[in-house]
């Protein structure tokens, strides 16, 4: 069965080239959401495998999102990835303290970016 | 990863699709680097208004977030430079200023000849 994944980015050129690399080269069923609330309402509607959420987002930004989505029990077993244009390290430790399952990084590879979540995740 | 599918009628359906993408999305991408050749000319000028920066910070995070996806790798180094540059530096300075109107400029000859 394919892996259902669930996007929340605020920039639409790459939510829609990462959807486009996860169901076009992975074979994933993808779902966006172009905000922090949008993505919430969603995600719990979904039931997405995964969550793939930006960092950076006007108004309900990343991190918060994840809180969010953690404290709700409708979502809080689904794992997310953090998706960030941010490569300086005290980002990323203040990234990964919060609990995420990984941290991506843009720019990606829309050739491999199924594989890394993949991987990540155990998936096979 | 969902093994039925062929991996190389994936990947050349992708990079046909990002083709794609890239025309649909350039003139996005085109507009922010106007971003960043204004805010760099205000820059040079000594008239740089906070607001400017910010939205030239903001256009040189999303480049750098974007350009390597296309694989315009070199336009994601010079994005993220322009980034720490808008972030780090303060008041007037005509090193840093020459620089960014620099990395503007080539940021558009690697865009336009993405085309």
């Amino acid at each position: 069965m394919a892996r259902r994944i669930l996007i929340i980015d605020d920039e639409d050129d790459i939510r829609e080239v990462a959807a486009l690399s996860l169901e076009t080269v992975a074979g994933w069923e993808v779902e966006t959401a172009s905000s922090g609330a949008l993505g919430l309402a969603r995600a719990i509607e979904y039931q997405p495998d995964a969550v793939l959420l930006d960092v950076m987002m006007p108004g309900m930004d990343g991190p918060t999102t994840f809180r969010e989505l953690r404290k709700n029990p409708a979502t809080s077993h689904i794992p997310v990835l953090l998706l960030t244009a941010k490569v300086q390290s005290s980002d990323q430790r203040r990234f990964a303290d919060l609990g995420v399952e990984a941290i991506l990084f843009k720019p990606f590879d829309p050739l491999t970016l199924g594989t890394q979540i993949a991987d990540v995740l155990g998936w096979e | 990863m969902d093994s039925s599918r062929e991996p190389e009628a994936g990947q050349a359906a992708l990079k046909e699709a990002l083709d794609r993408m890239w025309i649909k999305f350039l003139p996005q991408i085109k507009e922010r680097v106007a971003v960043l050749e204004a805010a760099a000319a205000a820059f040079a000028a000594n008239r740089l208004s906070a607001e400017e920066r910010a939205a030239a910070h903001g256009a040189a995070h999303k480049l750098a977030g974007t350009l390597g996806t296309f694989g315009l790798d070199e336009g994601t180094i010079l994005a993220r430079e322009a980034e720490v540059l808008y972030a780090d530096t303060c008041g007037h300075d005509p090193v840093s200023a020459a620089r960014l109107i620099e990395i503007a400029s080539r940021l558009r000859t690697i865009i336009e000849s993405r085309m």
